[in-house]
């Protein structure tokens, strides 16, 4: 069976105009996706979890429903439970999350708290100029990537959504002026037109710079890089049609975090007094993006939400993952479509690897090796349906191919629900 | 030295192959140094070495990376870097992923396993 | 299940009742003739059907960016869950649970989110899945649309109609919406338009030709309600001549303007800003294919968000404030400025006595809506103040004295001594919308309509708190609030125009070539909506 316009489910950029072969419930061959997209889909398969209770330090395979009742047990008789993961399922699972948090009084946080939870923050203050990827496409000739590498995690961004297209007022990739600003050089160099390498945990500086620059004001040699370069780049930007300026963790885990990105909205923001400038961050997780919007609607914040009091409190640094892990304060953790003790560092993963934690995933990952309970479940976009948000806000509806033994995310944690219920 | 975590597509490729997996540790428990850097602390590709930073430290493999800048150490994101990150997020909910102060030494000590770090974390032996 | 409201003073303009002693019946989700079943005591109490807002933003993404904005806002205003409700927060942009519960406190059961871009209509229809109670739609955009600027500079009238049909169908919405026409394509360059006859770049078209189009193709098609439209030029003074254009423009066609407060301004910059409300409502008076609701002004913090752009940046440049944008590729745009609206400010005050005016000059109440723009002109929880307002002049006398006194040298308010009684705020606020929308079973009490009905404890001496909590409401014939408590859940229709056309070759060739979604992923499926209502067209 072949099914076209399959949304890929890795990272941001939900591409979805693969073309997907499945055979006797077993994907094939992916047309059109990048390395990592068959990566996922190819795979699907391997590494699968299945039901299991840690007892006596050992995991045992169990019935779903005794796994799943064994996390309800934990889940009700927890004083302080933290929910944690949501970027790597689709939304209707999210929205199970939130409820399931709530009844509970837990503090839930989405993984952007360590990725673009900064670029939060800074929309909080200074806001952000934002226009979906297709007006990238279409009208941009000045790109700008900070602190981000396309190449590698975001492997189509430039063919399909950048630097290449065809777009309605950008014919030929010579329209376009690419500008790549790193730490060090990376294979999304390879085929800039500038290049700039920034000193690291520098890059504030060097992005007022550019906002003093393209304001008229003098400057000096900032961050490693010449006042010359500074300036013509300011020009550049000054004097483009459309620009786009696209960011990802070299900026938001950089010293200065969540002020770096402040100045680079400013910046942008600024250079809309003479040219048409936006933003678009560059989200990991496939549906990363639909995990905030999901906490917004639903607590008005966008990650780091407790409901302890029954209702939303807001707090990044009380209420994130890292802090309140590290600080041992969860008494047990359900962790949805995530790995955080392959990316938490490790005081938190610590304290996550000695509470009861229950994992609800399709593989096994890091986190089932410290689990207290191991609930498996069918992989969004793959073997469930749903939907899932691009990073730039664009909801896609993903495709269910093969068939799985195990529910869905969202079916499992609505059977948590009734249980915790009781 | 300077420390800093990111994405590898051959540790993204191997994620999804299997967290636990062969694959997944020997494209995620490796630092990338550029020649230079290597010559300096006279290391050769294949080598393991302990990165040492203020909240701990790890064995990894050394390798040449094809792109990088002198001073600088690459190391995917994944539980070998997160052994030495640490945890405090000056109130953003940002842990330091970057620009971490390390030192680079050679070693004979291998790398932990995966299933070795989750002891560790555990605190069990 | 069968409820009897007895006993209660019924106020249905529709069916001629103002404020007779009638037992409303209601059996299952209807109104009917008679039924036995459980009774409402609404002896000394009010009734009335349910009240419908006709354009407020509540839903999609530039809603969701506009939480994301206000954090600062939220911690002014939260719920706690009950066994009954979920909690939020918010006090200008609420979570989606709020919503649904604050406007059905009020009486209200039913809300259109007023713009939705085509390809934010997943997400806009996702949000409103999650906001209980209300009955609700979206209005799509179509003022900037690529498609549309184009089959207009081609004359291509079939493919046109064609197109409105099938994107209304495709996105499951309800009408046609139009903001700045032409100017948020402008805005894509960082440019605006300034007239109805500006040039929009790389199209041969004017705004002028936009509206003039897509109205002709809405009434060909005979959607239950009008082009809505958002006029070129918002809150620029001197605007009311943007709007008298426009509404010549449609030579006598259907036409729904609206939050027309905004776009009712005098003089020629913010020194000498004054009213042309009466030289407005004069035109809109004698013309009968002309509705607008209000878009009045409440004192205070609020959060602005349109699909107007340039406005938005405008806004920024003027307040300092953040600023969100958000542009929508070949369809429309969006921006996000928290704003203030300071009573001794004189153009913040003469912009609330402009909105009095339009109510006061109004003669024919069954074409004119009672709206805030929430949350530009202000939240929608302050209807019942705007009630306050219309029905008591003492009230707005009391709300005039403190403002900027140019208020009343630079509009016609003190001059305006009417008040509505309070048939005539039922029919502002459930019969003039329901008509308005197309919604023949909403807005009134008779035999066959939909049992959505308000029950007040109304005192003349405490309008606004009468109006705040409701006594009783019942929804689709179920009772979901009590004492002004959310008392049960319930899960709204999501209406949609009945609307459908042909995917072009065009069309597809198009989406191949310029968009960045696949078609078949652009297209909201049937099982995304729970409760789909499609109403008729003719």
């Amino acid at each position: 069976m072949r099914v076209a316009d399959v949304p890929c489910v890795f990272c941001g950029g939900l591409c979805d105009d693969l073309v997907i072969d499945v055979e006797n419930n077993v994907v094939r061959k992916v047309v059109h996706g990048c390395a990592l997209s068959q990566g996922k889909f190819l795979n699907h398969e391997m590494n699968a979890s299945f039901p299991a209770i840690r007892k006596d330090g050992e995991l045992v395979r169990v019935t779903l429903d005794e796994a799943i009742g064994e996390a309800a047990d934990i889940l009700r008789g927890a004083q302080y439970p933290l929910v944690y993961g949501l970027s790597n399922t689709e939304t209707g699972a999210i929205r199970k999350c939130v409820e399931l948090a709530e009844i509970c009084g837990a503090t839930i946080d989405s993984t952007s708290s360590v990725c673009h939870g900064p670029t939060s923050l800074a929309v909080h203050s200074v806001g952000s100029v934002r226009a979906s990827l297709g007006e990238v496409k279409n009208r941009a000739d000045f790109l700008i990537f900070w602190g981000c590498n396309p190449a590698e995690a975001h492997p189509r961004h430039y063919t399909r959504y950048s630097v290449n297209p065809e777009g309605l007022f950008r014919r030929e990739r010579r329209e376009r002026f690419l500008t790549v600003v790193d730490i060090r050089e990376t294979p999304s160099n390879a085929r800039a037109d500038m290049s700039l390498v920034v000193d690291q945990g520098h890059d504030f500086e060097l992005l007022s710079a550019l906002r003093a620059s393209i304001k008229g004001y003098g400057i000096s040699d900032t961050a490693g890089i010449r006042k010359q370069d500074i300036e013509m780049l300011a020009q550049k930007m000054k004097t483009c049609r459309f620009g786009v300026f696209f960011w990802g963790l070299g900026l938001t885990m950089t010293s200065g975090k969540d002020k770096n990105i402040e100045a680079a909205a400013s910046l942008v923001r600024d250079l809309n007094e003479y040219t048409k400038f936006v933003m678009t961050p560059m989200r990991g997780h496939f549906n990363v993006t639909g995990a905030g919007a999901v906490l917004l609607w639903q607590a008005g914040y966008p990650n780091s939400v407790n409901f302890s009091r029954g209702y939303p409190v807001y707090n990044p640094g009380e209420f994130s993952v890292s802090d309140v892990l590290a600080r041992k304060e969860p008494d047990c953790a359900l962790i949805v479509a995530s790995d955080p003790i392959s990316h938490l560092p490790r005081a938190a993963a610590e304290h996550l690897a000695r509470i009861p934690t229950i994992i609800i995933d399709p593989k096994i990952t890091m986190t089932s090796l410290i689990a207290k309970v191991q609930i498996p479940s069918a992989t969004a976009g793959i073997s469930a349906e749903g939907s899932a948000y691009r990073m730039d806000g664009v909801a896609l509806r993903l495709k269910k191919l093969v068939s799985c033994e195990y529910p869905s995310d969202a079916e499992i944690l609505q059977k948590i629900i009734e249980e915790v219920r009781g | 030295m300077l420390l800093v975590t990111g994405r590898t597509v051959r540790q993204g490729v191997a994620s999804e192959i299997g967290k636990t997996g062969e694959e997944y540790s020997k494209n995620t428990a490796v630092v990338f140094l550029t020649r230079n850097d290597m010559e300096l602390c006279s290391l050769e590709s294949g080598d393991h070495v302990v990165l040492k930073t203020s909240f701990g430290s790890v064995v990894v493999r050394c390798e040449e990376g094809r792109w990088g800048r002198d001073g600088i150490a690459f190391i995917p994101y994944g539980p070998w870097a997160n052994l030495i990150c640490g945890s405090d997020t000056q109130g953003t909910g940002m842990p330091d992923y970057k620009g971490i102060e390390v030192t680079v030494e050679r070693t004979l000590e291998s790398p932990p396993t995966q299933e070795r770090i989750a002891r560790l974390l555990r605190g069990v032996q | 299940m069968s409820l009897i409201v007895r006993g209660g003073m019924v106020y249905d303009p529709h069916n001629g009742l103002h404020g007779e002693r009638k037992d409303i019946f209601i059996s299952h989700d209807s109104i009917v003739e008679e039924c036995d079943g459980d009774v409402i005591d609404a002896r000394g109490l009010v009734v009335m059907p349910a009240g419908i807002c006709i354009h407020t933003h509540i839903a999609g993404n530039k809603v969701d960016y506009g939480r994301m904005m206000r954090p600062e806002d939220h911690r002014r205003y939260f719920e706690k869950k009950t066994n009954v409700t979920r909690s939020g927060v918010g006090y200008s942009v609420p979570t989606t649970f709020l919503t649904g519960y604050r406007y059905a406190r009020m009486g209200y059961t039913t809300a259109f989110e007023a713009a939705c871009p085509p390809l934010g209509a997943r997400h806009a229809h996702e949000e409103l899945a999650d906001t209980p109670i209300v009955d609700k739609g979206i209005y799509t955009l179509f003022g900037n649309n690529y498609f549309v600027f184009k089959y207009i500079q081609n004359e291509e009238q079939e493919n046109l109609y064609n197109f409105v049909s099938w994107l209304l169908g495709v996105t499951k919405s309800y009408t046609v919406k139009v903001v700045n026409p032409g100017g948020v394509e402008m805005w894509k360059w960082g440019k605006n338009v300034s007239s109805i006859d500006d040039p929009i770049e790389n199209y041969n078209i004017t705004p002028r030709e936009i509206i003039e189009n897509l109205v002709e193709v809405v009434e060909k098609r005979r959607l239950p309600h009008s082009v809505h439209l958002h006029c070129n030029n918002l809150g620029q003074p001197g605007n009311y001549s943007t709007t008298l254009d426009t509404l010549k423009a449609v030579r006598g066609r259907r036409l729904h303007l609206t939050h027309l407060q905004f776009h009712s301004y005098g003089g020629e910059d913010w020194e000498d800003f004054e009213s042309e409300a009466p030289r407005l409502m004069k035109y809109i008076n004698g013309h009968k294919n002309i509705t607008f609701d209000v878009g009045q002004i409440i004192f205070g913090d609020t959060t602005t968000m349109t699909a107007d752009g340039p406005l938005q940046y405008n806004l920024y440049k003027e307040t300092g404030h953040k600023w969100m944008n958000l542009d929508v590729e070949m369809e429309t745009g969006a921006g996000v400025v928290p704003y203030n609206f300071n009573p001794k400010n004189m153009v913040n005050a003469i912009q609330w006595a402009i909105g009095l005016e339009l109510f006061l000059m109004a003669r024919d109440l069954e074409r004119i809506c009672l709206t805030t723009d929430h949350p530009n002109g202000g939240p929608f929880h302050f209807y019942p103040k705007i009630i306050s307002w219309l029905m008591s002049r003492k009230t707005r006398n009391e709300e005039m004295a403190r403002i900027h006194k140019k208020a009343r040298e630079r509009t016609s308010i003190e001059s305006l001594t009417r008040e509505y009684s309070l048939s005539e705020i039922v029919t502002l606020t459930r019969l003039a919308p329901s008509r308005i929308l197309g919604l023949s079973r909403k807005g009134h009490l008779g035999v066959g309509a939909e049992a959505d009905v308000a029950i007040y404890d109304f005192c003349e001496d405490r309008i606004e708190e009468s109006f705040s909590r409701a006594r009783y409401v019942v929804k689709g014939g179920k009772i979901v609030v009590k004492d002004g408590e959310v008392v049960s859940h319930a899960d709204g229709k999501t209406y949609m125009a009945d609307a459908k056309g042909e995917e072009t070759d065009h069309i597809r060739e198009t989406f191949k070539k310029y968009y960045t979604v696949s078609l078949s992923n652009f297209i909201i499926q049937d099982k995304e909506i729970a409760r789909p209502e499609v109403v008729p067209c003719g």
